[in-house]
């Protein structure tokens, strides 16, 4: 392949952009306190958002299947406040965790269960687990925390090795991308989400057991929101029911940052794994910047928008050839796709069906 | 023969179907009312249902506004912060301005719930964001906004003037003035739907895009505009929310969206879009503040009134879809016998 | 009845449109005029959908002009045509389920009064009495949601007279109608040409031609054939002039030996859509079903294949009994489906030839639940080769194949799984000379290794150059059977039309 080969195709990429953005504002944030490019601050950007971006790990999976799941934090608060629970019911620690893992992955799997054996709306049911969850993380835990964890534990999420520099925090969110990215690329499970996310219905003739996925899935959505949950009180310290609200649009923009198409089928874990990195990263910078947390909202809340209007300009410009070449030359990750209905068949099933 | 096929027409297992609903709630409506009663000593008293009555008038305020989006196969998240955003400068708006005219103050709000929900209305049918994924982006910039404005501080009742307050507290005839508003209200919203051609558009658009489409239709129109109404009445929600709570600060109104949605979806409105009636909007809203008030009463956490709101989410969505589809295929099955049927007269 | 002939309200004049290569139609002309109801007759693919779509406004001609009232009109999109005053009408009304019939009728035409509010009893009434002229037996306030095909299709033509439309094309409108229901059809076909419109009627039943025509066009291969008057035109001659074709051998079927039962159908129903099927297939038999679309034989293939229930019958395959629960049950059993609407049922069209063709089996080429891309780009090779699929390598997306090309895949797909009994449902619908041929090589290739098929397919020759024996259904049921030996086209068109002895 020659250099040029090379070039174009790495250019025509989502994730070269978002590398683009995160030297961007690295260097916006360098400007603004030199402080910034230091080893450790440069180790330490991510980690308070770590749990956001396992969340967003295990998201992307769902929208890939077509689906989407905005129970995920939801789900993290009723992992948080078990866990907390059964902790201060004398249970070890560790223990106390997997029981927390093993909550949010049923709670995972009840959604799985309504949308993908009853073939439920999995917006409308989200929404409402979305609700009866965090509800439910209130119930179980009250308005107060929990603050009593062993610094054994909470060295896990909030510790450090190497001498004091490398995050465990990150270590555990690079482990789980690079794990979740070969499920999603590298095996059949991954293979049947982006073919049933493409067309279930073309899925469905050819045997893929789409039932299954889907519940699996939903599964697995939750199994990540629990592992956030863990990482998030060892982070922080504390146990709270209302731990991540708010973390809900942090977790949905890094996935369409991250080239997921909201409609399925299309997506890579190292796109959704960068654009973590930049949000993670503009909220540090602003935070140098002095910008309060409200205004921080907003604009995370403009770059979603943005995200995805710059999704739909650019498929409608690459059919008709309104923007110039490099741009329409993007092909991989959600963006660079025609809108023409025989590419995307609709994924709802006749009429006498699915209503 | 004849009289036996014809009884049971298709026509009436649907129109059945249709009124089963409004029916479901009233009947939920009256067995809660019932079991409340018998457990809480309280519950039936005058003071009681005033309560009640002014939690449900601002949900009442706000559904309607909602049920408008959902008509159109839409959503919007985004109606609490609108709420609160707006709640914060009416407030404001008095403390700066004593002696403003209430009504003045409360157009001022509307028309500010107005421009956000005509932002909302532009992000969904022209730059085509997927309304859940605008309205959550919105939710979280209009909270943001409402979080930068208020700074921290909150404004007390002690500032606002009577004039506004007494909103919450006057009771015409018995019924709080909150209530008399919601339920004008409910009713130019009734009236609307059942009544202006554009309206009736949102029930065409939700039932069917694409013939919608083909039938002339503005969709991009009225869609901006169902987004629009709906931020209005959260706009005028949150002006009625202030005066119920004056104590007004960054979190006013949070997680408020669930409320009316929760109202919304218990009272019959489908979130597929098509379906939805004022009526229902408004028994739905009554159901769940009784629920709620009875649960307060019966001195249970407060915190299940979240999860119930999700539950109850859950339960009519799903109750929803699979009633459709038993019925759809009742349908099917009712046309092949009565077209048998016939068959068999026309062959006699 | 000899009437002074009415002025051409749609005339088409050398009308052409092809896809990539294929004509779909070819320089067709013919006038349409006003009171009259004027019958469009051909087998299918002979380019009578890709006129409606034309008429309506769906595609573009890529050649040709058409005139309204003597006009040249560009009907760029389907709301020019319906102001142009085109309405059609399929088989399926695309209904608003949750409003009432009134609604319906006036969907974004809502009658105002004085204040510029919904006018219901305006609406209503007016609604009443279109519906009554019609003869339906519903009311303004029904929800539709209850109403059947037949009422629906009342709707959709109430919808279109009150509109004032001027041309109603009806597509298969009877299909699933009871005689009864077809006799109000037919009195409400005669109350349109009363008004003015002119009527299309597209339909396979020559009866039905016969009886309420006053024109009639035939289609053959997407040329015009012959446009004369109904009276002048026996069933007979019509089915002549739909299938006047000599066959040449274009299709070489070689000789397979057939061996045992494979599958056996017995007393297959489902409820409204087919009733009564039994039939048999042998190993290295290639079994044509023909009949018209609607005839249930896609449906057929979909409940034995699982993707629809089936409502009473049993099947077995190879002895053993069989229940259909699933695609991937009948994967299991080595049967396979090759299905008709490649583009949203056959392919994923964002991925690639070697992704597309390993679908159906990627538990085999994945040991360890692992993705081998290597073995998937092999074995897409392997078939590309095989059934001599053009395209630059086998990571090339799906998308950028020519139509012959993507079916070839599909195909390949389905070959993949090493199925034992392969239904084919229109494997070379749209598809140019060249691959069809392929196609056909393969199709009679694989019989001779030991495959079953079960080819479905409209076009005649292919079913009979292909088949050693025909299956014929019509309306659901299975009216025919004739060894290869006996099979003639024309045999074959009156079975599935019901016309003739087999009437």
């Amino acid at each position: 392949m020659t250099a040029k080969g090379l070039a174009g195709r790495l250019l025509g990429r989502w994730e070269t952009l978002l590398v683009a953005g995160i030297v961007g504002v690295g260097i916006w944030s360098w400007t603004l306190s030199p402080f910034f490019l230091t080893r450790g601050n440069l180790l330490d950007l991510v980690t308070p958002y770590v749990f956001v971006g396992l969340m967003a790990l295990g998201l992307t999976f769902v929208v890939i299947a077509g689906e989407i799941d905005i129970s995920v934090a939801s789900t993290l608060a009723v992992s948080v406040v078990c866990f907390a629970q059964i902790f201060a019911a004398g249970v070890n620690v560790w223990l106390a965790a997997v029981a927390g893992l093993a909550v949010a992955t049923a709670l995972g799997l009840a959604n799985g269960l309504l949308v993908g054996i009853l073939n439920l709306p999995s917006l409308a049911i989200t929404l409402g687990t979305l609700a009866a969850y965090q509800g439910l993380a209130y119930v179980i835990l009250g308005g107060e925390g929990v603050a009593s964890f062993p610094t054994s534990y909470t060295n896990v999420g909030g510790g450090y090795i190497a001498g004091n520099q490398l995050p465990v925090a990150l270590l555990i969110l690079l482990g789980f991308a690079l794990v979740l990215g070969l499920v999603l690329h590298v095996t059949r499970f991954g293979r049947y989400l982006f073919t049933i996310g493409a067309n279930r219905e073309a899925a469905r003739f050819s045997g893929v057991p789409v039932g299954r996925v889907r519940v699996t899935v939903f599964a697995l959505s939750g199994l990540m929101a629990g592992i956030a949950g863990v990482v998030y009180v060892g982070y922080f310290g504390s146990a709270r029911a209302d731990a991540a609200t708010g973390s809900l649009l942090d977790v949905v923009t890094a996935v369409v940052l991250g080239g997921v198409d909201i409609f399925g089928g299309v997506g890579s874990m190292l796109g959704v794994l960068l654009a973590l990195v930049l949000v993670a990263e503009l909220r540090n910078g602003m935070q140098l910047a002095n910008i309060g947390g409200p205004t921080q909202d907003i604009v995370i809340g403009v770059l979603l928008l943005a995200a995805i209007v710059a999704g739909n300009l650019l498929r409608a410009g690459r059919t008709s050839g309104f923007f110039p070449g490099p741009i329409r030359g993007l092909r991989r990750g959600v963006i660079g796709r025609q809108a023409d209905e025989a590419v995307r068949p609709s994924n709802v099933e006749s009429p006498e069906s699915g209503r | 023969m004849n009289g036996v096929v014809r009884r049971l027409t298709p026509q009436k297992l649907a129109a059945a179907a249709f009124r089963l609903r409004e029916i479901g709630i009233a009947a939920a409506l009256g067995i809660s009312v019932l079991f409340f009663a018998i457990r809480a000593p309280d519950f039936l008293s005058v003071s009681n249902w005033q309560g009640i009555a002014q939690n449900v008038a601002i949900v009442a305020v706000v559904a309607v506004g909602e049920t408008m989006v959902i008509l159109t196969r839409n959503i919007d998240l985004s109606v609490g912060s609108i709420v609160g955003l707006s709640a914060y400068l009416s407030a404001a708006t008095f403390v700066h301005h004593h002696a403003a005219p209430v009504p003045v103050v409360a157009l001022i709000a509307i028309a500010i719930g107005l421009g956000l929900g005509f932002v909302n209305g532009v992000l969904v049918a022209v730059a085509r964001v997927p309304a859940i994924i605008a309205t959550l982006a919105t939710l979280g910039i209009y909270r943001g906004i409402d979080d930068e404005i208020t700074g921290g501080k909150n404004i007390t009742a002690y500032q606002l003037p009577d004039s506004f307050l007494k909103l919450a507290s006057e009771k015409p005839a018995g019924l709080p003035a909150l209530a008399w508003i919601a339920i004008g209200v409910c009713l130019v919203g009734a009236v609307t739907l059942r009544w202006a051609p554009w309206a009736r558009d949102f029930y065409a658009i939700g039932s069917n895009p694409d013939a919608a489409r083909f039938a002339g239709i503005l969709v991009r129109r009225r869609v901006i505009t169902a987004f629009a109404i709906s931020g209005a009445l959260a706009g005028l929600g949150g002006f009625l929310f202030a005066a119920r709570f004056p104590t007004v600060d960054a979190v006013a109104a949070k997680n408020f969206e669930l409320d009316v949605i929760t109202a919304a979806v218990i009272g019959g409105v489908n979130v597929f879009g098509g379906v939805g009636t004022v009526l229902g909007v408004a028994l739905g809203a009554v159901l769940v503040a009784t629920i709620q008030d009875g649960f307060i009463l019966l001195r249970i956490s407060e915190f299940w009134r979240l999860f119930f709101n999700g539950f109850a989410i859950v339960v009519a969505v799903t109750i929803d879809a699979l009633v459709t589809r038993r019925l759809q295929d009742a349908l099917r099955r009712r046309r092949a016998e009565v077209r048998a049927a016939r068959h068999r007269e026309a062959q006699a | 009845m000899s009437e002074p002939l009415q002025p051409p309200v749609v005339e088409l004049q050398r009308v052409s449109k092809s896809y990539g290569g294929v004509h779909a139609v070819a320089d067709v002309s013919f006038a349409i005029r006003s009171s009259t109801v004027h019958a469009l007759v051909g087998e299918n693919g002979a380019g009578k959908s890709t006129l409606v779509k034309i008429l309506t406004g769906v595609i573009q001609p890529d050649d040709g002009q058409i005139l309204i009232d003597d006009t040249p009109q560009r009907i760029g999109d389907p709301q020019i045509a319906h102001r142009l005053g085109i309405v059609a009408m399929y088989q399926e009304p695309t209904v608003f389920q949750d409003l009432s019939v009134a609604e319906n009728v006036f969907a974004g035409r809502h009658p105002r009064n004085d204040l510029h509010a919904v006018d219901w009893s305006s609406m209503r009434s007016e609604a009443r009495r279109v519906l009554l002229e019609l003869g339906a037996e519903f009311g303004p306030d029904t929800p539709v949601r209850g109403l059947g095909v037949a009422d629906r299709q009342l709707l959709e033509i109430a919808k279109a007279l009150s509109s004032s439309a001027r041309v109603l094309i009806m597509d298969e409108p009877t299909a699933a109608l009871s005689p009864h229901e077809v006799e109000n059809l037919f009195a409400t076909v005669g109350r349109l040409r009363e008004r003015g419109v002119a009527v299309i009627y597209i339909s396979h039943r020559l009866e039905e031609v016969g009886a309420i025509a006053d024109v009639v066009t035939v289609l053959r291969d997407g040329r015009h054939i012959a446009t004369r008057p109904a009276a002048e035109l026996p069933d007979g001659e019509i089915i002549r002039l739909m299938v006047g074709r000599s066959l040449d051998d274009l299709f070489p079927k070689e000789e397979a030996e057939i061996g045992d039962v494979v599958l056996k159908a017995e007393g297959l129903m489902r409820r409204g859509v087919f009733s009564n099927i039994s039939f048999e297939l042998r190993r290295g038999e290639i079994v044509g079903l023909a009949g018209f679309v609607g005839s249930g034989r896609t449906e057929i293939a979909r409940s034995i294949f699982g993707i629809d229930p089936l409502d009473a019958g049993s099947l077995s395959i190879e002895g053993r009994p069989f229940k259909p629960r699933s695609p991937r049950a009948a994967l299991a059993r080595g049967l396979a489906y090759l299905p008709e609407d490649r583009l949203h049922q056959g392919l994923v069209q964002l991925m690639s030839v070697a992704q597309n063709v390993s679908m159906a089996v990627l538990p085999e080429l994945t040991p360890g639940a692992i993705l081998r891309p290597r073995r998937e780009r092999a074995l897409a090779r392997r078939f590309m080769e095989r059934l001599r699929i053009k395209t630059t390598s086998a990571a090339q997306t799906v998308r950028s194949l020519s139509g012959g090309n993507q079916q070839k895949v599909v195909l390949a797909k389905w070959l993949a799984a090493e199925p034992r009994i392969l239904i084919l449902d229109e494997p070379t619908h749209g598809v140019d000379v060249g691959t069809k041929a392929d196609v056909h090589q393969t199709i009679s290739h694989l019989a001779t290794e030991g495959l079953t098929i079960l080819l479905i397919s409209s076009e005649l020759p292919e079913i009979l150059g292909m088949s050693d024996r025909v299956l014929v259904m019509r309306e659901g049921r299975l009216v025919g059977e004739f060894a290869r030996s006996e099979a003639t086209q024309e045999r074959v068109i009156e079975a599935a039309a019901g016309v003739g002895a087999a009437a």
